[in-house]
């Protein structure tokens, strides 16, 4: 899942300057898991901007909506008739549902509410962790299901370094080495040979290095009738 | 416990508003600790009474 956090009040309110009618939109989707943007999140931050922008003195109207994905077309298209109602948007969605917002509504300025931080789960009840950088290559195959990309600080293919210690990160005690785990499963699995074998340099040109990214899928694309294209 | 870090949750809340955090608390107290309460339930009246009525009532 996509994991954020929500933007601090005092950011919020320099963000929304001097608007009166604000749309404050979550999305039902990862957002929620991660009680960042979803329905109760916006319902907590709305209470929370009318009364501070009431407090300043310049009373803030603010209505709520949560949809069920706010990266996607056919979630967010309802809104379009609404939207001309406010002066913004401010969007409780990862950073893909406030460009998708962006991107389909232009004339509307929807504004980010949520910092969007990284691909990963929930650990337990309350923490996050990270665990996936979309490389666009996934080695995990070779590394135990453990992915050095995201979890090495260093992002070291041949782990671990010599900052390993008792099983924790140099970078700081509170993060596991993740070549640590590495090879720790891969003793488990009998799978340490695979370990043993040099990585080559990886193909960065499939991760971000390479552009921003896209996939097509031909056999999924509708054609248009009218054009044949 | 956990009643108590979402006591301290919505207290912040409030602090980011602009409204004082101390306006909502939580204790915990048993059945055979009236005179705790009764003081408690003092404090508290003084605290509020301290702070004021919200300001976002209408007057
Ligand atoms: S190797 Fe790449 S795709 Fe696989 S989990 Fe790590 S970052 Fe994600
Ligand atoms: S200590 Fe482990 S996780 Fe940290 S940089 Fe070195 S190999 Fe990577």
């Amino acid at each position: 899942m996509i994991v954020g956090e929500q933007k601090p009040l005092d950011e919020v309110m320099e963000l929304l300057g001097d608007a009166r009618k604000v749309l404050l939109a979550g999305c039902g989707t990862c957002v929620t898991v991660c009680f960042a943007g979803g329905e109760k999140e916006v319902g907590i931050l709305a209470s929370q901007l009318r009364m501070r922008s009431k407090l300043e003195g310049h009373a803030m109207e603010v209505d709520e909506v949560t949809v069920q994905r706010q990266c996607e077309w056919e979630f967010i298209d309802p809104l379009a008739s609404r939207l001309k109602d406010y002066d913004v948007v401010l969007s409780l969605a990862c950073g893909i549902g406030i460009q998708g917002m962006n991107e389909r509504f232009p004339s509307t300025i929807t504004l980010p509410g949520v910092n969007t931080t990284f691909l990963g789960i929930p650990e337990k009840q309350g923490v996050w962790e990270e665990r996936c950088q979309a490389c666009g290559d996934c080695i995990l195959a070779v590394t135990a299901g453990i992915c050095p990309i995201a979890r090495c600080s260093k992002q070291l293919l041949n782990g671990p370094c010599g900052g390993s210690q008792n099983g924790v990160c140099e970078i700081d005690p509170d993060t596991p080495c993740a070549w640590q785990l590495i090879w720790d499963r891969a003793r488990e699995l009998g799978t340490v040979d695979k370990l043993l074998e040099i990585q080559k340099p990886k193909d960065w040109s499939k991760s971000r290095d390479g552009g921003p990214r896209k996939i097509v899928r031909e056999d999924l694309v509708l054609i248009d009738e009218q054009t044949g294209d | 416990m956990n009643a108590k870090r979402r006591v301290r949750y919505v207290a912040q809340l409030l602090d980011q508003i602009g409204l004082e955090g101390e306006r909502v608390a939580m204790a915990n107290i048993s059945s055979a600790m009236g005179a705790q309460f009764a003081e408690l339930v003092t404090d508290t009246t003084e605290r509020l009474r301290e702070l004021g009525p919200s300001p976002l009532k209408e007057t």
